[in-house]
């Protein structure tokens, strides 16, 4: 293994459901200023890695984030780090946009009796907001949002958060094409400071190839190919991966555009 | 809300129905007569008529008054099965037991083979009346609501079951207590009692007009401080301690644990100051006398009498 | 920007105190059986006062003082019990139409008092002891044997596997409760008396053990009204912003399930109020916890004290079980809510 400054490092992770493995003895890292794109078809077990590291389910191996094993990190701790946006969205109630966007502030706010104020709160929430276009929206109910503007709202949050890296399950689902530029133009942006890193899981293989520094291919849970997105988006790996002609399809489909 | 109130209260009559065997619906007169030719006939309390060519000698009473009458009449070798809520006198529970109510159970009541079944009209359905009548067993449905209705109820047991001189005197027997009372009136004349079904820690309920209770209190010239309302039903606390009964009669039973229902209505908060509590002139009837249409009715009026009596 | 205070002011505490003081006046001047304000005042004076009671008013002082007092009191911590603890479950599960029944918790702790009712299950001196620490034990146990079955089979404890399991164990208790019926022989009559839910008869000590409970518990999910907050947004969302699930779930079910325990043996089941008044409350206030859930202890509050009213003098002199006041009220405010809700979509 090379010097360890990974701010990510998942080590021989499994998971199951039951029975059935959905990922299979996976390894990986993350360094600072890495994006890296874990594609793959469906039922590879792409988003159940992103669903471990945040926590949200059980499974074997470890998972560090600068040496520290996540699952024995407080909650509050960890989400001052790691900053996870989830595929599903649905709100139960109507609570306004300020609203949401703030409680991306929860892991920061004092505890009882605590003499501590959360200080940059209110300037990290209004950049958030800037950032996200999202101020004409303040006041609405999250309920009549667009799946655009639920998308940037969460976004928002994320954002107030104030992690250092980001995990991404699909973030551009189910959005229009400019909502798709506007999310991933968003993220490059935030990556451009010191010491951040992306993980995502995404569908579209020209976005991440467009977006990505580095990917991993996935298959079955297990780990077909890593390293650098030119490395990975190689034609061999990804025509026997997905089964058929990726490259000649894509050409083909860009091809009608020009 | 009427209705909701009403469908409450149809819920709840189904089953107090089960322990006092008081339903609602006007009885007809019924009446008894032996035929020719050892025939008996009988008039029962719905107007269905009953033919039986001898005394009966196999007997399944499904409602607890009726248990109680064929034993007051001597009669008890002839129950062959009970209802699961009779339990009076003691022996009757060793007799064997069907499912009553809404779970009546036909097979059970046909393989104990009797001649007759005694029901109550709410409990079971026209068809199972039907299908018993069409297995050979004749039904007879009992069906007092008041003391003169229990006075044919036991005559037409005693009727079915062979017993009609002894039928006749404990009918004597009860009109003659009862009229005793009646002429002995002045003792409860002015004077209020509270009839407590349920005690307090389950919501207070009482027996209102058209109840045995209410009936025995009139007779002996008490007021039911509740004759203003119908039948079983709940009431408020605070109408109790505003009209401040003389006497109080609770059907609580006592089971063996805790304060009996007597010193339990002692006890209470608030009730220090009611006549009858002052007065401890409290009266527990432990076994449903006054709640069934049977014998004991005349039981439980003789203890209430003795204690308006007393002083 | 103007940050809009999201807590719950001096302004609508004071709002909501007054609103509630004059429904408990009403609900204390008025009655099965009418008493003089001039009496009622009197009464309280004496009361709080001390000395002797004049023999004029002392039939009106014992029904207020001793009877209707303790019943109002009893009654308005009923209902802010249950109204918190349901608005928390609909927080909790992000599910408006979950109720704290909805666990399971209600019918649990219904077993326990009925169980105590067939087999005289008391505590000498307490009147209603036996039954209240049975409810408690069987709430609470209920909800251990829930979790743990909902740990075994989904360790995230996800709404739906709550909600199933709480379906079935309602079932389950049920047919525990029937059965238990079917060998309680006579007492079958006090069960029935009991399952249709009544304040009469309460005492200021069932107060003072409900207002105990409403400090401790209440106080506890008051607490965590910022992570109900991030669950109703979505449970994914509340781990995502660094809320500790596990342990807030564990709190706040505890805490629901002690104060159901607490309201169904003293008052029965009633139903809907943990249903409708944090619903309707939502809709006034909005869903912030913060805001939502004192909010809903207040009108809960009201609620049970005017239902309880409703069942007290509508009927005069019958006394109306509550929970058929309850469940009408409630079941037609629950159409009216789903209907417009669906409408809205």
């Amino acid at each position: 293994m090379k010097q360890d400054n990974a701010m990510l490092r998942v080590d021989d992770l499994t998971v199951r459901y039951g029975s059935h493995v959905t990922v299979d003895h996976v390894s990986f890292s993350v360094e600072p200023g890495q994006w890296l794109m874990i594609i793959g078809p469906n039922g590879a077990g792409k988003s159940t890695i992103i669903n471990a590291i945040s926590q949200g389910i059980k499974y074997e191996g470890n998972c560090y984030y600068e040496g520290r094993d996540l699952a024995k990190c407080k909650p509050r701790e960890r989400a001052r780090d790691l900053g996870v946006l989830s595929q599903n969205h649905f709100v139960g109630y109507d609570f306004t946009v300020e609203e949401v966007i703030r409680m991306g502030r929860y892991a920061y706010a004092p505890k009882m009796f605590s003499q501590e104020r959360d200080k940059d709160g209110t300037a990290l929430v209004e950049a958030a907001i800037e950032k996200t276009g999202m101020e004409p929206y303040l006041k609405q109910s999250v309920l009549t949002l667009s799946g655009g503007e639920l998308q940037r709202t969460f976004l928002a949050q994320l954002f107030a958060q104030n992690p250092r890296l980001l995990l991404l399950d699909e973030p551009t689902n189910h959005l229009d094409l400019i909502y798709q530029k506007q999310t991933f133009a968003l993220i490059n942006e935030w990556l451009k400071e010191e010491g951040r890193a992306v993980v995502s899981v995404v569908h579209d293989l020209s976005l991440a190839k467009a977006y990505g520094t580095h990917a991993m291919l996935m298959q079955k849970g297990r780990v077909q190919a890593m390293g650098t997105i030119e490395d990975v988006m190689n034609p061999e790996l990804l025509n026997a991966t997905y089964n058929m002609d990726v490259y000649q399809w894509m050409g083909e489909m860009y091809s009608q555009w020009k | 809300m009427n209705k909701k109130v009403w469908s409450l209260f149809l819920v709840l009559a189904l089953v107090l129905s089960v322990f006092c065997g008081c339903s609602g619906g006007e009885a007809e007169q019924g009446g008894t007569e032996t035929g020719g030719e050892a025939a008996i006939v009988v008039t029962d309390q719905k107007d269905r008529v009953i033919e039986l060519d001898a005394p009966a000698t196999r007997v399944v009473a499904l409602t607890a008054s009726d248990c109680e009458i064929i034993y007051a009449l001597g009669a008890e070798e002839t129950l062959v099965g009970r209802g699961e809520y009779c339990t009076y006198p003691a022996e009757v529970t060793e007799v064997t037991m069907v499912a009553s109510g809404s779970e009546t159970n036909l097979e059970q009541i046909i393989a104990l083979a009797p001649q007759v079944v005694l029901m109550n009209e709410m409990d079971q359905t026209e068809e199972q009346v039907n299908a018993l009548e069409n297995a050979g067993i004749r039904v007879v449905v009992n069906d007092a609501n008041n003391i003169e209705e229990t006075y044919e109820s036991i005559e037409i047991i005693g009727a079915i079951v062979g017993k009609d001189a002894e039928a006749k005197a404990m009918v004597d027997g009860m009109k003659s207590a009862f009229a005793e009372m009646e002429a002995n009136k002045a003792a409860g004349e002015g004077k209020t009692v509270y009839f407590e079904v349920s005690p307090l820690e389950y919501g207070l309920w009482t027996a209102g007009a058209n109840t045995f209770m209410d009936e025995v209190a009139n007779m002996m010239g008490l007021t039911n401080i509740f004759g203003d309302v119908d039948g079983w039903v709940q009431v408020s606390e605070e109408q109790v301690l505003q009209r401040d009964p003389d006497y109080i009669v609770t059907i609580a039973m006592y089971f063996g644990e805790g304060m009996t229902p007597v010193e339990e209505i002692l006890s209470r908060s608030g009730w220090t100051n009611v006549t009858a509590v002052k007065n401890n002139a409290i009266l527990n009837l432990q076994n449903d006398e006054l709640s069934r249409p049977g014998p004991r009715l005349v039981d439980g009026a003789q203890l209430l009498f003795d204690m308006i009596t007393e002083e | 920007m103007k940050r809009r205070a999201d807590g719950f002011g001096i302004t609508e505490y004071l709002v909501f105190t007054v609103i509630t003081a004059a429904v408990f006046m009403v609900c204390t001047c008025v009655g099965s059986v009418n008493i003089a304000l001039s009496d009622v005042i009197e009464s309280l004076r004496l009361a709080l006062n001390g000395g002797e009671i004049p023999a004029a008013i002392y039939g009106t002082y014992n029904i207020l003082i001793r009877v209707r007092l303790p019943r109002v009191i009893c009654v308005a911590l009923v209902g802010a019990a249950l109204s918190l603890a349901g608005g928390a479950m609909q927080g909790l599960l992000k599910n408006p139409l979950a109720d704290g029944s909805t666990l399971g918790v209600s019918s649990g702790a219904s077993l326990g008092a009925v169980i105590a009712i067939a087999f005289g299950i008391q505590i000498p001196g307490l009147a209603m002891g036996g039954t209240m620490v049975m409810a408690i034990a069987f709430a609470f146990l209920s909800l251990l044997l829930i979790l743990s079955l909902a740990y075994k089979l989904d360790a995230t404890l996800s709404t739906s596997t709550i909600i199933l399991i709480g379906v079935i164990y309602s079932m389950f208790t049920s047919s525990l409760i029937n059965l238990v019926i079917t060998f309680a022989g006579e007492k079958v009559r006090n069960i029935t008396f009991w399952t249709m839910g009544s304040l009469q008869g309460s005492t200021y000590t069932n107060a003072l053990v409900m207002f105990g409970a409403l400090l401790v518990f209440g106080g506890l999910i008051l607490l965590k009204a910022g992570e109900l907050n991030a669950f109703a947004v979505g449970e994914d969302n509340a781990r995502n912003v660094g809320v500790d699930v596990k342990t807030v779930k564990m709190i706040v079910l505890i805490s629901i399930s002690a104060l159901i325990g607490v309201c169904v043996s003293i008052g029965g089941t009633i139903g809907f109020v943990g249903l409708v008044t944090p619903h309707m409350t939502r809709m006034v206030v909005g869903p912030n916890h913060k805001k939502l859930l004192p909010a809903s202890m207040f009108s809960g509050a009201c609620f049970l004290m005017l239902s309880d009213l409703a069942a007290r003098i509508l009927l005069r002199p019958l006394d109306l079980p509550i929970g058929v006041i309850t469940s009408f009220i409630g079941s037609l405010a629950f159409i009216a809510i789903f209907y417009s809700s669906r409408k809205g979509k």
